[in-house]
């Protein structure tokens, strides 16, 4: 067989199996979430797609409603899964705003001050960066304790306010090391060009270092709304009555059973909202906005 | 337009002293080239007189009017880098607008300054593209463009041209010039290529290691270059130096280097036994098959071994071993050398340049 064949065909066939393998549990998430509760149960033998789907579980997740046939009929006596204890609509709503605000405060917070450490000589800007970077090294768990009492002191505890100081300091290391790298990228000349030209100095990070580095932005953006959007300690902790999508879901591992059926059918839809995020952003995930600017 | 005159500047970086007390004057409307090789501290002169650098000490006067402590964006300059430093989402029309639309200026007016000064630089039909869509050379138009629009006191030009091949930079040396003679606005342009400092200075000023070293017209400098370093700086080919002794023999004083006896000009102000350096242009030297008869010295040279020939078509090059030195002549005739062949060369002896052995000083 010629090897123009040959190597072509292997390397499709070891790629389609890296996705498959990366895709699986995806898949099976999303096909556990239209099974009916035999089904997801069913011991005999493994059920693909012998089933009658349904989207139950969807409707009362994702959309309130009630809970229509009970697991042997004993679910409703027994304590913690009363009515609405399955709706995940609060939950939903509380992740997005929390998401979507603390993405846009670190993302602003570090943007000010990755174009401050790239462009200006300052006493202490390594060492600055450094204690920066290791606030990442702790692991949020470390500081859990400490943070719960400051947080009820300050009445910042179960609140959205709250969550979103918490997950935009965690995101503001990162998105300064990345935003940095990507003012970087862009030639201090085109600063001082601006500058002569008559900008003031914040004329220039605006009307000229900001749009070209749009691509890094949005990257930035992406990451730090994934990690606020799946992040699970500090909101457990933080949080008695918002819960977030994750913390939300771990409440249906109840004491009478785990509902496989509305874990797998909030976590997919879950999938949702970060997936039409990136939809919208990923025109500007290229790199080499800023060809054109320089010779290279 | 504006006057730029320097005085006792320097510049220090931690204990690094890169500039060392400045004095230049920069009159109205001139084209003054600084040039010198790299780390020179020629750039860092351009960058302070924009006001992108901290001044050390010393001061830099605009028209007398002190301006150290004046920003960038209020001198009114215009500054074109080495690396275009254009704005990639901006059109061409927006680059050269940017600095109108940052002062508010009347939307007709910033139109019609577009116009002008893409019409001057053939670039009428880009103003619509992105920079990422032009070539080099259009790319370094447009940001003499964002230049020109501005109408500045002083241009600054930091190495503009070494960025692209050599046929679009003799181009684009000539329309930088042409745009000086049209809009005489003072200029300061930084090169380490001599060329572009012969071709386009009305004053040239050379800096080696944070110093200035000689100023004047480019014809200037090239005929009386004050140290051995500018001479061998200046010039293509460069001057052929040899190390040599003085010594006198009969009366008469020769240069000596190893079994070379060179002659000396009759009013030249050295003793015997001193060290020193003769220059002589290679187009100051000149080459014959045969030992010349009308010899203007007494002495007569003992002859070369051609090397290697260069014809460039109006003239030839010819480098040759001369007692171990390798020496360049230039011949505007079209004699036909062989390389092995011997050379008899007879310099000019009013256009021989001595320096003195220790201090490299013009004697």
């Amino acid at each position: 067989m010629p090897s123009s064949f040959f190597k072509p065909t292997l390397r499709y066939l070891v790629s389609l199996i890296v996705v498959a393998v990366f895709v699986f549990p995806i898949a099976w998430f999303g096909l556990t979430s239209i099974k009916p509760i035999s089904a997801v149960f069913n011991k005999d033998r493994v059920v693909v797609f012998d089933f009658k789907p349904t989207l139950e579980n969807y409707h009362v997740t994702v959309l309130g409603g009630e809970k229509a046939s009970m697991v042997g009929g004993q679910s409703a006596s027994m304590g913690t899964s009363g009515k609405g204890a399955y709706d995940g609509r609060g939950s939903i709503l509380s992740s997005v705003i929390i998401a979507v605000a603390s993405t846009f405060l670190a993302t602003a917070i570090a943007l000010l001050a990755a174009y401050a450490l790239s462009r200006m000589r300052f006493w202490g800007a390594q060492g600055y960066l450094n204690w920066v970077l290791s606030q990442r090294f702790l692991p949020p768990i470390a500081i859990i304790i400490p943070l719960v009492f400051i947080f009820h002191d300050l009445g910042l505890r179960d609140t959205h306010f709250g969550i979103i100081i918490a997950h935009t300091l965690i995101n503001i290391p990162i998105a300064l090391l990345l935003l940095k790298s990507f003012f970087d990228d862009v030639p201090v000349e085109i600063d001082q060009a601006a500058m002569i030209d008559g900008a003031t100095r914040f004329q220039c990070f605006y009307m000229v270092v900001l749009p070209m580095i749009r691509g890094g932005i949005a990257a930035t953006a992406v990451l730090c709304f994934i990690f606020s959007w799946t992040e699970f300690i500090l909101s457990l902790f933080l949080t008695n009555t918002i819960r977030t999508i994750p913390v939300k879901i771990t409440t249906f591992v109840t004491s009478t059973g785990s509902e496989w059926g509305y874990i797998s059918a909030l976590g997919t839809a879950a999938i949702i909202p970060g997936f039409i995020f990136i939809l919208l952003v990923q025109n500007h995930l290229v790199r080499g906005l800023t060809m054109g600017a320089i010779k290279d | 337009m504006a006057s730029v005159k320097i005085s006792k500047l320097e510049k220090q970086y931690g204990l690094l002293k890169v500039l060392h007390s400045l004095d230049l004057e920069i009159a109205d409307g001139k084209f003054v080239v600084l040039l010198g090789p790299s780390g020179c501290g020629k750039s860092t002169l351009l960058r302070m007189i924009a006001g992108l650098e901290k001044i050390t000490s010393g001061d830099v006067f605009f028209d007398d009017v002190r301006v150290n402590d004046v920003h960038s964006k209020d001198r009114n300059i215009a500054m074109v880098f080495q690396n275009y430093a254009l704005y990639a989402h901006m059109t061409v029309r927006k680059n050269m607008a940017f600095s109108m639309r940052l002062k508010n200026i009347d939307k007709k007016i910033q139109d019609e300054k577009v116009a002008w000064a893409s019409s001057i630089l053939g670039l009428d039909d880009y103003l619509d593209r992105l920079p990422k869509e032009l070539s080099g050379g259009q790319r370094q138009r447009v940001a003499m463009g964002r230049a020109i629009v501005r109408d500045p006191d002083v241009f600054l030009f930091d190495e503009p041209l070494s960025n692209l091949d050599a046929k679009l930079r003799v181009q684009m040396r000539t329309e930088i010039k042409d745009l000086h003679q049209r809009l005489k606005t003072t200029t300061v342009y930084v090169t380490h290529d001599q060329i572009e400092a012969m071709t386009m200075a009305d004053e040239v000023v050379i800096m080696q290691d944070g110093r200035i070293i000689q100023s004047g017209s480019p014809m200037e400098i090239y005929d009386n270059p004050n140290s051995l370093f500018v001479a061998q700086f200046i010039g293509s080919p460069g001057m052929n130096i040899i190390e040599c002794d003085v010594a006198e023999k009969a009366g008469v004083k020769s240069a000596n280097h190893e079994s070379l006896c060179l002659p000396l000009p009759s009013d030249a102000k050295v003793e015997v036994g001193q060290k020193i350096f003769y220059g002589i242009r290679p187009e100051h030297l000149t080459a014959n098959k045969e030992p010349s008869a009308e010899s203007n010295s007494s002495l007569t040279i003992e002859p070369g071994v051609v090397r290697v020939v260069e014809p460039t078509g109006p003239e030839t090059h010819v480098y040759s071993k001369l007692a171990g030195q390798d020496v360049c002549s230039i011949s505007r005739e079209r004699i036909t050398w062989s390389p092995g062949e011997a050379i008899h060369l007879q310099p000019d002896l009013q256009h021989v340049h001595l320096f003195d052995g220790q201090t490299q000083v013009a004697l």
